[in-house]
């Protein structure tokens, strides 16, 4: 018994730290500028095909993987740029129903160009086995996407919390005129978040793609359970998307092992449970990124 | 008078379709505190709003050191050394006292750094780590003006700081103001307590409904009892 639970556990860790990722990167973007970004998970898995791409024309996995989210960013930049910058100061259902189009629009056109299938994209060989952990074998693939996305939430947190830049962020979330009237140009404030919120989505879609499996549904399918764990978390805390995306994992990993049937139902009922006790979340509070 | 420092022209603003500034002009000199007074809804904080570029004017136009800066991001205006302390403080809520400070550092150099702060309001020093949403409202005010100052800004505007503070803070406001106009810091201020803002301004504006309907050496105004109670005494009966 206990020889499948501990693997579902660090199985379950690994989805939940994906989940954090991508609620993160909607966190980052929503808190700023009020924008739900629905194309969130289009971007993700753009990474992800960009990251194939490259590949297969030669490119190592690792240069790859540092290349894609880049390029995502700056896909992602042009966009927001283009198209989410005249809705900034519109209600909300403006940048919700294009990103929610711009959604749609992304699937079809990864169809058109990477097929409607998904592709085969594994990690090199490297990460390929296992490693023992004395009590059992673990992937090594999946504890490297651990490594690299814990490694990312702790520079994502040193720059909001250590940096002038994370400070007027942070600042700008709670009085974005304020901060323009102390002398910081709240365009180039909002470029940057959403450069940054298309780095966390790109870096998630190439490690993504190795585990869940790339076709033109991968990000879309991720943004759902994204929702969820920033809802649970506590809309707008960084730590509380952590500590949400790892229950919500677990949850789904432990109910996948016990009760099947149920694994796509639990994070809704764990939601549901969270907001009866809690309705902000576990540690929303009305500041963000508090 | 001094030559003026910031001058504002024919300003006409709009919030959507109503007509909230009407050809509003007034002038502010070098080192000259400059009361702006009015009863609620006169359009005081739109004027301050329009100079600031928070709010686009329709027309008119804003000279601040002899450039024209109409128009202009409230960003871009801030950096040439406009400084402001808005109507309820605004603090950063989620901020520690330090952090909102560290903010407003823009690295233009003057007599102002945090450590100066520091040595001039001992309170907020000690109160450096605390989320400014959980200050007293004087020391939010305090912190409001501190965090102007370490921009070290030669003009001020000032909306309305003693609103909602006991007379023993808004003394200890009222001096730090004047300190700043000693050191030569331009300031318009915006002030619901016409008598309060006369006994320190060099001249006076005042607002109604969108224009300025007196203007004047502050000294006369203060004199002008008719005015006086006008401005006083619906300002109680609004409060």
């Amino acid at each position: 018994m206990l020889s499948n639970v501990v693997p579902s556990v660090f199985n379950g860790l690994v989805l939940g730290a994906f989940y954090a990722f991508v609620a993160i990167g909607l966190s980052l973007i929503m808190n700023l500028t009020g924008t739900i970004n629905l194309a969130h998970g289009s971007f993700l898995t753009l990474a992800g095909y960009l990251a194939f791409t490259l590949v297969s024309k030669g490119t190592s996995f690792w240069f790859a993987l540092l290349l894609a989210p880049l390029l995502t960013v700056v896909v992602g930049v042009v966009v927001e740029r283009l198209l989410i910058v005249p809705l900034y100061k519109r209600d909300p259902i403006f940048s919700l129903l294009l990103t929610f189009g711009l959604s749609l629009i992304a699937e079809e056109v990864y169809r058109l160009i990477w097929g409607p299938n998904g592709v085969p994209f594994s990690a090199p060989g490297v990460l390929g086995g296992g490693i023992s952990l004395g009590f059992m074998q673990f992937p090594t693939l999946r504890l490297f996407i651990a490594g690299v996305l814990a490694a990312a939430m702790v520079a994502l947190a040193l720059f909001l919390w250590r940096t002038r830049f994370g400070l007027r962020l942070r600042a700008a979330i709670q009085d974005t005129e304020m901060i323009s009237a102390m002398g910081t140009n709240t365009q180039l404030l909002y470029m940057v978040n959403f450069a940054l919120g298309m780095a966390l989505a790109g870096l998630a879609g190439v490690l993504a793609s190795g585990l869940l499996g790339l076709s033109p549904t991968m990000g879309n399918a991720l943004l759902m359970p994204a929702f969820v764990v920033a809802i649970i978390g506590g809309m707008g805390s960084l730590f509380g998307s952590i500590v949400g995306g790892l229950l919500v994992g677990l949850a789904i990993s432990v109910t996948t092992l016990f009760v099947p049937a149920a694994n796509e139902i639990i994070m809704y009922i764990l939601m549901a449970v969270v907001l009866l006790i809690r309705p902000r979340g576990l540690f929303g509070t009305e500041g963000l990124f508090g | 008078m001094s030559e003026s420092f910031l001058a504002v022209d024919n300003l006409n603003t709009f919030y959507g379709k109503s007509h909230i500034l009407h050809d509003v002009s007034l002038t502010v000199g070098k080192g000259e505190l400059v009361a702006l007074l009015g009863l609620n809804g006169a359009g005081k904080t739109t004027t301050m709003r329009s100079i600031l570029g928070l709010t686009r004017p329709r027309a008119g136009t804003v000279k601040f050191s002899g450039r024209d800066i109409s128009g202009w991001p409230s960003y871009r205006v801030s950096r040439l050394g406009v400084g402001y302390v808005p109507e309820g403080r605004r603090m950063f809520k989620e901020l520690t006292v330090l952090e909102n400070l560290q903010i407003a550092e823009t690295g233009r150099k003057g007599a102002w750094t945090i450590d100066r702060v520091f040595q001039r309001l001992p309170k907020l020093q000690e109160l450096r780590a605390r989320k400014s949403g959980r200050l007293s409202g004087g020391e939010q005010e305090m912190l409001a003006i501190a965090r102007a100052l370490v921009a070290n800004p030669t003009m001020m505007l000032v909306d309305e700081p003693s609103q909602g503070l006991a007379p023993l803070i808004v003394e200890e406001v009222y001096k730090i103001l004047e300190e700043m106009k000693a050191a030569g810091t331009s300031i318009l201020l915006v002030e619901q307590n016409a008598l309060l803002a006369l006994k320190v301004a060099d001249r006076a504006y005042v607002m109604d409904e969108g224009r300025i309907v007196y203007s004047g050496v502050a000294s006369e105004l203060e004199r002008d009892r008719a005015m006086i109670r006008t401005l006083m005494g619906l300002q109680e009966a609004a409060s």
